[in-house]
This record gives structure tokens, C-alpha cells and sequence, in this order.
């Protein structure tokens, strides 16, 4: 057999009496129901740091969190200046099994990266959640990391999303970003220098992009996977 | 080194009356006449002369290049097809793309030591390459990625910033040149002097900073410039037309035939769901080897912009009719002027020849004797593809109207005729005439149906107009200047109310009470095509290979639809089609 059968254990006199344990259920509940009339509810709005023993969340005014690594609503990330990560590649569009994406290449002058998404449409009601779009992007374009799930609507044209509403969240450069190494005429050059400074470090593991970046080393970069035993 | 020219053909081995003293004389050749030799195990027997890579391929060994090109003379610089030789002094590797075949030699391919050359020269070709594919067009059908995939699969150990050189440089009107991404193969150098017979294309500089270049202020703009795109092995020069309309691996590709001038040259046609998007040449050793002109590459605009989709009847803010309705009122019409002898048939080059079987079939019914000829006027003609004559299927036509046994006229008869009064009413098949001011004259007939693809002038002033689908919506074949006759395959279905020039033919004959109940294209060809003089043309197509390299799948073996967004599919494609038009 592949699975263990527990067997209930009999139940002893005092449970066959069955009153003891009915008063005792009720208790629980009596116990559960003035605590929650008398007791004050933590207002803490992050009801992952409230203190009271009150349990119910108040849905929808408040929602329980997420966890980290939740496939939510897709987002198109933003570099700092305010346009697109995204590079019109179409590898989301491609490897998507639900064929949701849909994307409209145009030439962006000025800017080393030469190409952006006129139009970049996902429509989640088709869209099944896998994420393979996340994996396929070579430029961290597209995340699905706002923690949120796809809104209700009342029509389904509400349910396609444009570049307009994707593009949202934190934005994100990384130190070998195309605009931030060779620079952007379109980028004002203060802006440009921000951006630099904030930008991200390399990643752990060498890319091909990494090379590109003057100051980048293997060497050094396996000198750090030494010392930290790996 | 571009400079060296294909080698000659050794001598055959002449008996020598006293052979030296020395080496023994070598064994007699296996097959007389011919050179044997082994490639991976695998016995070739090849003609005298024979490169090794050529040798490989008939045995079936695919030996990895970038700058060798069969038609191009041998450059060998890139090194990717060294191989060992058995004859090869002291072991070292020889480039197969410029070695010859000698008696008795064996050729190894996958060796260990051929291997690792392989994964070094990919490494150095690929040392200083920007690795931007998402921004690439040639991504998909790009050598540099196939062969990483295949021969080095490593990472890269470039330990200092990379190379920068120019990127999105324009070279002239048709070419975009990226520098970064060139390997030097000079390809594109040989072809613009070989080939094209203008040198326009040149290597500047020295060592890892050469770079491509066109002379100080001349652009690289030869009539046959967007060639070397097609030959350019990575996504250094690109077309400036087909620039980011689309990723090719969504790209279907049919088998057709270029529409531009009379040398039919093969095309393929790359299109996706009822757009076409690009033109590319296709191999065909008696016609156009692998090479097109520019013209023809553009000669697909007018088939997904200012398209007639719908049928019209009445001149001026007459509305849209429904096609069976606008079929019966053009029968009507024409029956009525053919009784009283007032029809003229204007029938044009551009259409196929399977169009012209039925319209002349439909015209021999009518009572017609005699048909006018239509089509583009004449343009630029060199000594290498384009011709004067900028219509497909000239002979088409003629031959199609001797078998019906309708006279040819040119239009300048149509024009007196119409001036005489003897024609008052006309019937065209396809819209193109040569001279500007026949759409004037066409606008003061009593009675002008045309069957048109293109909103033009000439289809605005028709009285019944019938929508005719284009080249790429339809089966048929084009009869080439030399008579050689050529058939171009189906892409799609024809978009809106349209349909091709033959279907519309067959539902005019019908209304007139004739036989003409064709269903397909090969239906008319069989019925009135059997006795043309086409030499051993066979209609049917030998069937598309299947496999999917470098170039798209042929035609509906992928459904060629847009990625997503499909309940706006109508909107999509509206767009789309605009941006493809430019």
C-alpha cells in the first residue's frame, strides 16, 4: 500500500458521555468570540507585524500579503529615466504557450539600444501565469513581482494591458546597461550620471553583457567564488 | 587577400616519358577522369578541381564557413572550415573552402583537433561581438548564432572592455551597417566587385579595428545593394526596409516569382498572416543564380496597402456591391456593348498566366477577336537582371491570346479605337496601363469594368469595379522574357471580398451562360493550358521541403499568425499592415 492508513484512536468513557466535549467546543468558540468583541485589533496596517491574537483580516480593505516568488500581475520595468527596460526582442512573445503578448517593434533614436516597443499589449485573461516570459527576458524587462493579481474588470478589453499600464514599479538599471556603458544622447547627461551611480553591480554569476563594462574581471570574479567556498 | 582567384584546375597527371628517381609514382587515379577521396569514411568522387568543401556537401558532410560563398571568389579568411587532410604538410589544418581534392586523400571532419579550432576561431570571431541579438535583425537566421550553438558553447574570456565601433550606420538607401557585429568576411566586398560590378564596398583600417566602409561620400547605392544583406552571414548589414518589422521566425515563406520586370527572377515571398514582408531571392541557376535587384525587392508594397477589397458599381460616390452582384451587372454590360460590336478587351502582362487563359477564353465567347495590351511602362534595363520591360508575363499574354485565337493590339490602337468610336465600352483585367492619361480616357466610357488589386487611377474610373487579388493571394505562373515559364505558390487567402484574376474570369463566364466553372488555378491551366509551346513546364510544384535552417517554413506548414492580442486581430493588422507599407 502506498500510504499509511491512521486509524482513529476509540474514544474513551468521557468522550462517549459526548457533553464534556460539547461544552468544551463551546468554550473555544466563547473564548475566540469575546476575545475578539473586547480585545482592541491592532491597527497595524502590515498585518504581518500585528501583536493582537485577532486573526480576521478585513478583505478586501485588508490583504494578507503574497509570499515572495508570487507570479502577480505582470509589470514592464522602467529604467530611471522613465522609458522601458524593454528592447522589443520579442523572446516573451515568443516562448509564451498562451500566445498573450503582443508587441510592436520601432526604431528609438539616440540611444544606444536602438529599438523599443511601440506597442507591448499582454492580455491576461489569456495569459496562464508560467512566467516563461520572466525566464526568456535577456533584459529584465518584465517582471512578475508587483504582488498583486489581475484586477477584475467588467469588460475584457479591461483585461488588455498596454505598455501605458504595464509600465510601472521601481525602476532597475544594472552598471552593463547598453545606455549607461556607451551613454544615450537622448538621456540628459546629469540623469545619465544619477543612473550610474545607482545602478546595480554585477550579478554573481559572469554574463557575456558583464565583459562589456570597463572594470569587469573574471579573475576578480572567481577570486569572490573562492573565497565565499563556491 | 579578396584578391586571390578561385584556383585553376590541376593538369591530369600527363605520362611523363622518364620518371625521375625519387618518390614512387603515384598509384593510378581509382575512377579515370576523376579525383576519389574519403571525407569522414564517406568515398566522393569528384571532378578534378573540386574545393573540399564542395566535395564534403555531395557527400552529404556539412563543413562550417562563413566567408567562403559559391559564387563569390574564395577569400578564406574566416578559418572556420579548416579540416585535416592526410596530404596536408607537416599536419597542419587546411581551410576545405580553399583547398583542392587530390587523389587518395583522406578529409576528417570531427576530429578532436579540428573541434577545438573550430571552438577557437568562433571565440575570436566572437571576442569583440556586442552579443545584442534582442536588437538584431538577422537573429534566427544568423550564422554566428547556428555555430555557437553547434561548434563552441562556451563562455566568453575577454578579461578587458570590448571593441566599439559604429552601429546603425546608413551605408546608402537599402542597407544599414553594423560594425560591431561584422566578422570581416568580406563577402559583401566580393560580391559588390564581382557581381555587381560596382565596387563601392571596401576594408578600412588594420587588424582588429578594420571596419567596412563605403568611399568618402558615396553611398553604396548599386541597383543590386540589397544583396549583400541576404549574403551577409551575421547582422552587420541589414535592410534598412525590413528593419524591426518583425522577428523572421515568425515569418512563413512561400515560393514565388519577383513581379518587377520581365526576367522572372525566384523569389521567396516571407510573409505572416495576409501581409507580405519581405522578398528574397531564391536559387534558381538559369534565371537570377541567387541574386535579385532592389527594385524587385519593393515590389511587394502595393499588395498589403490601397488594396480593392470590396466590388464597386457606378463611377463617383457610388457605393460598395456585393461581389456576385457587381459580377452579374458586368456581364449584363459587356453581353450588351459585345452585341453591338462597341467591346474592347484590355488585358495586362501583369497578370498570370492562368488570369489570361480564362480571360481569353471569356473574351473568345464574348465574340472578341482581337485584345489590347495593357501593363507597366518600360523602365531602366542593365546587362545583368533587370529588363526594360517591367511586366512579368508579356509572352504570357501573347501566348495565351494565340491559343485562343485573339489578335494582339497594342494600347495606343485602344486609344484611336476609343477616339474613333468604335470601342465605347471596355473590360479590363488588372489595372496597369503605360501611358498616364488612359485613366482620363477610361473615365468617358459608357461601360469600363475592371478587374483591379490596386486602388489606382484606372480603377477609380471604372464602372464596375472587381476586386482581383495580387501574386501572393494566389496559385500561377509567369511566362519570363525567354519564354521560360515559371510557377509562383499561394501565401495566404486573399484578403476581404477579393478574389484572384482567374475565379473572377470563371464568375464573369458564368453569368454569361459559358462553360467556365474553374475551382482552381491548375483547373484552368489543365483545361486551356495543356497546348501552350512552355517546353517540359509541369504545373504542379515539387513539394516544400520541410525543414526549417536558416530560412522560415515554407508556406502552411506554421500558421503564420501574429503572437497574441487576437480579439483585436482585425486592428492588429490594420496597423500592421501600414507599418509594413512605409
Amino acid at each position: 500500500m502506498p500510504y499509511k492508513v491512521i486509524e482513529d484512536s476509540p474514544a474513551d468513557f468521557r468522550e462517549r458521555l459526548f457533553l464534556p466535549e460539547v461544552i468544551r467546543g463551546v468554550g473555544i468558540i466563547a473564548k475566540q468570540f469575546w476575545r475578539n468583541f473586547f480585545l482592541q485589533r491592532d491597527p497595524n496596517p502590515d498585518i504581518l507585524l500585528r501583536k493582537t491574537p485577532t486573526v480576521t483580516i478585513q478583505y478586501p480593505e485588508e490583504k494578507q500579503p503574497y509570499p515572495p516568488g508570487y507570479r502577480g500581475l505582470h509589470r514592464l520595468v522602467p529604467r530611471e529615466d522613465g522609458k522601458p527596460r524593454c528592447v522589443a526582442c520579442y523572446m516573451c512573445a515568443t516562448v509564451c504557450p498562451a500566445q498573450c503578448i503582443y508587441i510592436e517593434a520601432d526604431e528609438v533614436e539616440g540611444d544606444p539600444i536602438e529599438k523599443y516597443p511601440k506597442r507591448f499589449v499582454i492580455d491576461e485573461l489569456r495569459c496562464v501565469v508560467c512566467g516563461f516570459c520572466v525566464e526568456a527576458c535577456p533584459k529584465d524587462a518584465i517582471r512578475m513581482d508587483t504582488g498583486e493579481h489581475a484586477p477584475p474588470t467588467y469588460t475584457r478589453e479591461g483585461q488588455l494591458l498596454d505598455e501605458k499600464a504595464l509600465l510601472r514599479g521601481a525602476p532597475v538599471s544594472y552598471q552593463y546597461d547598453p545606455w549607461l556603458r556607451r551613454g544615450a544622447t537622448a538621456v540628459d547627461p546629469k540623469k545619465l550620471e544619477e543612473m550610474r551611480q545607482r545602478a546595480k553591480p554585477f550579478p554573481a554569476g559572469a554574463t557575456d553583457e558583464l565583459s562589456q563594462t570597463p572594470g569587469f574581471s573574471v579573475r576578480q570574479l572567481a577570486a569572490e567564488a573562492k573565497g565565499r567556498g563556491a | 587577400m579578396a584578391d586571390e582567384q578561385k584556383p585553376s584546375a590541376p593538369q591530369a597527371a600527363a605520362p611523363k616519358p622518364a620518371p625521375p628517381p625519387g618518390p614512387p609514382a603515384p598509384p593510378p587515379p581509382k575512377n579515370p577522369g576523376m579525383v576519389t577521396l574519403t571525407i569522414d569514411g564517406k568515398e566522393a568522387v569528384v571532378k578534378p578541381g573540386t574545393l573540399v568543401i564542395e566535395a564534403a556537401r555531395q557527400v552529404g558532410v556539412d563543413v562550417p564557413h562563413y566567408c567562403y560563398h559559391k559564387r563569390l571568389t574564395v577569400a578564406a579568411n574566416c578559418r572556420m572550415c579548416l579540416v585535416e587532410m592526410s596530404n596536408s604538410p607537416g599536419g597542419k589544418l587546411q581551410p576545405a573552402c580553399q583547398a583542392t581534392v587530390a587523389e587518395g586523400v583522406a578529409v576528417k571532419t570531427e576530429t578532436p583537433k579540428v573541434k577545438d579550432q573550430q571552438r577557437a576561431v568562433l571565440e575570436f570571431l566572437l571576442l569583440n561581438h556586442p552579443v545584442d541579438c534582442p536588437i538584431c535583425d538577422q537573429a534566427g537566421e544568423c550564422k554566428l548564432q547556428d555555430y555557437y550553438m553547434s561548434y563552441d558553447q562556451q563562455a566568453s574570456r575577454l578579461d578587458m572592455p570590448k571593441l566599439v565601433k559604429s552601429k546603425r550606420l546608413p551605408l546608402g538607401p537599402t542597407v544599414t551597417l553594423d560594425n560591431e557585429r561584422c566578422i570581416l568576411c568580406t563577402r559583401c566586398v566580393r560580391f559588390m566587385r564581382e557581381v555587381a560590378k560596382a565596387p563601392q564596398l571596401g576594408v578600412a583600417r588594420r587588424g582588429s579595428r578594420s571596419y567596412i566602409t563605403t568611399f568618402p561620400g558615396q553611398p553604396l547605392d548599386s541597383k543590386y545593394s540589397g544583396n549583400v544583406v541576404d549574403i551577409c552571414p551575421v547582422g552587420a548589414l541589414t535592410s534598412t526596409d525590413f528593419r524591426f518589422q518583425g522577428r523572421v521566425w515568425f515569418l512563413s515563406s512561400a515560393r514565388s516569382i519577383c513581379t518587377g520586370c520581365s526576367r522572372g527572377c525566384n523569389v521567396h515571398l516571407d510573409y505572416m498572416r495576409d501581409s507580405t514582408y519581405r522578398l528574397r531571392p531564391r536559387e534558381c541557376e538559369a534565371v537570377n543564380q541567387e541574386w535579385m535587384c532592389d527594385q524587385g525587392r519593393t515590389t511587394f508594397k502595393p499588395w498589403n496597402t490601397d488594396r480593392v477589397l470590396q466590388a464597386r458599381v457606378g463611377r463617383g460616390e457610388a457605393k460598395a456591391a456585393r461581389r456576385a452582384e457587381a459580377v452579374a451587372q458586368a456581364a449584363a454590360r459587356l453581353q450588351e456593348s459585345a452585341a453591338k460590336g462597341q467591346l474592347a478587351a484590355l488585358f495586362s502582362p501583369g497578370c498570370s498566366l492562368e488570369d489570361l487563359l480564362a480571360a481569353c477564353a471569356v473574351a473568345k465567347g464574348l465574340g472578341l477577336t482581337e485584345v489590347y495590351v495593357g501593363g507597366r511602362p518600360d523602365g531602366w534595363q542593365d546587362e545583368f537582371l533587370k529588363r526594360a520591360d517591367e511586366n512579368p508575363n508579356r509572352r504570357g499574354l501573347e501566348l495565351a491570346a494565340a491559343a485562343a485565337g485573339l489578335a494582339v493590339r497594342s494600347i495606343a490602337e485602344l486609344a484611336k479605337a476609343i477616339a474613333d468610336g468604335k470601342a465605347k465600352a471596355l473590360w479590363a483585367v488588372g489595372s496597369k496601363v503605360p501611358s498616364p492619361t488612359a485613366a482620363a480616357v477610361f473615365a468617358r466610357l459608357e461601360t469600363f469594368v475592371c478587374q483591379a488589386s490596386s486602388q489606382d487611377d484606372v480603377a477609380r474610373a471604372a464602372t464596375v469595379l472587381l476586386p482581383q487579388a495580387p501574386v501572393p493571394e494566389t496559385d500561377g505562373t509567369f511566362v519570363n522574357f525567354a519564354g521560360r515559364a515559371q510557377r509562383f505558390e499561394r501565401a495566404y487567402p486573399p484578403r476581404g471580398e477579393s478574389r484572384p484574376g482567374w475565379a473572377l474570369c470563371a464568375e464573369l463566364g458564368q453569368a454569361l451562360g459559358q462553360a467556365t466553372a474553374w475551382t482552381s488555378a491548375r483547373e484552368v491551366f489543365q483545361a486551356l493550358g495543356r497546348g501552350l509551346a512552355l517546353g517540359d513546364f509541369t504545373w504542379d510544384l515539387p513539394p516544400a521541403s520541410r525543414a526549417r535552417a536558416l530560412s522560415p517554413a515554407p508556406a502552411g506548414t506554421v500558421d503564420g499568425r501574429l503572437p497574441g492580442y487576437r480579439e483585436s486581430a482585425d486592428k492588429v493588422a490594420a496597423d500592421i499592415r501600414a507599418k509594413v507599407t512605409g
